[in-house]
């Protein structure tokens, strides 16, 4: 498990990542050809993903994101220092916080 | 060059003197020496073996440069290549021949990478802020011809670093990038091409905090007389009606901000210990991941937040708190960061933080 701000990066078991997951079509990737976990909406600092892999949105127990990278991969963001993932599978959660009445997402 | 190229601590000593100018034009806020300008950029031509422009035109700020770039229907090709990438690149092979690899990369550690940083920074906020402005988003097509107008500018005072480790001796009165030199000390980015030249006014103010970063609370942290403005908070980039809310801010309109940067930013204005004090906050609990506090309130139910610190240090090695409301429910700062991941306090267990 590894957090980058606001950004939590669990690992999942390959036996536990479903079968559809393999044929759902993939996030694209942004103009430096990053895979982006999240985005700040006032800074536009990315938490994005560099090197080979893939990034499915998936609704369910694992969604909505689904990171898969093959041969391990780097998360960089502008104001955070990189962290070296193992090969393998992740579930993306972005943290949220509390509001009366309802939850919302963090822009970090 | 004699003096300046070294790895003793005389030579980084003596460079730091003569880096005081190229400092100093870098972050220049004075109004552009128009008539030194226009003559560095004609000799600028002169030197490339190119005839001179026709004409020079002046431009308020980069926005309003990229703009009349655009337009531009007589300027003929662009002659960066020549006037600029060629010298510039021939200068720094002489240089890294005559000092070796080693000798060169120390050379540019005592001179150019001392600004280089502050200057680039600077530089890419200016170009994604002429970007925002012209475009209105980050990609898409227009983006794209705005941001490649910007790339084929010449730096002129943003130039510095560069400058700098080419000829820290005299601002290089004299030699094949004097004419460089010369806009670098009287004006702001600049376009050459065939017959027409444009270049830019230098801002009119800048405002940057001890770690270098964009930061003006009472107005543009970057300005151009032309009105062309980034305002920010700490490197954060900021809307301008934000900032001028800020000096009238209240615990309430804190509590009820709902985009939790723009919150961090106002809490940090505010000052969280004042903040606290005014909210009748009291800290609840307290472990490795955070502190949890708690706000009682009448008539409604209690404000419980959990202050994180970010794992990796702002550039002056402080650590930035931030503030996550969680649900009144929560009993230790462990299960309240856990509750925004949506886990059990358990589970949650990060092996690296940053």
């Amino acid at each position: 498990m590894y957090r980058q701000g606001d950004v939590l990066i669990v690992p999942v078991a390959e036996e536990a990542v479903p079968a559809h997951v393999a044929r759902a079509p993939k996030e694209r990737r942004d103009g430096r050809g990053r895979l982006v976990l999240a985005l700040g909406e006032v800074t536009g600092h990315a938490h994005a993903v560099v090197g080979p892999g893939d990034l499915v949105r998936e609704p369910g127990p694992f969604g909505p994101l689904l990171l898969h990278v093959p041969q391990g991969g780097r998360v960089v963001h502008e104001e955070h220092a990189a962290i070296t993932l193992p090969k393998g599978w992740y579930r993306v959660i972005r943290q949220r916080e509390y509001v009366p009445g309802s939850v919302r997402i963090v822009a970090d | 060059m004699n003096g300046t190229v070294g790895t003793g601590g005389t030579a980084v000593a003596e460079s730091s003197d003569e880096l005081r100018g190229w400092r100093e034009w870098a972050s220049s806020t004075a109004p552009a020496d128009r008539a030194a300008a226009e003559e560095g950029i004609r000799r600028a031509y002169r030197r490339a073996g190119l005839v001179e422009p026709e004409r020079v035109v002046w431009a308020g700020s980069p926005r309003a440069a990229v703009t009349l770039v655009r337009e531009l229907t007589d300027a003929g090709p662009s002659v960066r290549e020549a006037v600029r990438s060629a010298p510039w690149a021939r200068e720094r092979g002489r240089l890294h021949a005559e000092l070796g690899a080693a000798g060169w990369s120390a050379h540019w550690a005592a001179t150019g990478g001392r600004l280089w940083e502050s200057a680039q920074s600077l530089v890419d906020r200016i170009r994604a802020g002429v970007v925002a402005e012209l475009a209105g988003r980050e990609t898409g097509p227009e983006a794209a011809a705005v941001r490649l107008v910007l790339l084929d500018a010449v730096l002129g005072q943003h130039d510095a670093p560069w400058l700098a480790a080419f000829g820290t001796q005299d601002g290089m009165l004299d030699g094949p990038l004097d004419g460089l030199a010369a806009v670098c000390r009287s004006a702001g980015w600049w376009w050459p091409f065939a017959r027409v030249a444009v270049v830019c006014e230098r801002p009119v103010a800048l405002h940057r905090d001890e770690a270098g970063r964009l930061d003006h609370g009472d107005g543009p942290a970057l300005a151009y007389p032309d009105g062309f403005a980034l305002y920010a908070w700490r490197g954060m980039p900021v809307p301008a009606e934000f900032l001028a809310e800020l000096p009238a801010l209240t615990p309430e309109r804190i509590r009820s901000e709902e985009n939790a940067e723009l919150r961090r930013v106002m809490l940090e204005y505010y000052g969280y210990d004042r903040y606290l004090a005014d909210s009748g906050a009291r800290p609840v609990h307290r472990d490795g991941t955070g502190t949890l506090w708690r706000i009682d309130l009448a008539n409604d139910e209690a404000v419980v937040m959990v202050e994180v610190l970010n794992s990796t240090p702002e550039p002056d090695g402080t650590h930035r708190t931030y503030w996550l409301r969680v649900p009144p429910s929560t009993r230790t700062a462990r299960e309240g960061v856990a509750w925004t991941f949506g886990l059990d306090a358990d589970v949650y267990a990060p092996v690296r933080e940053t």
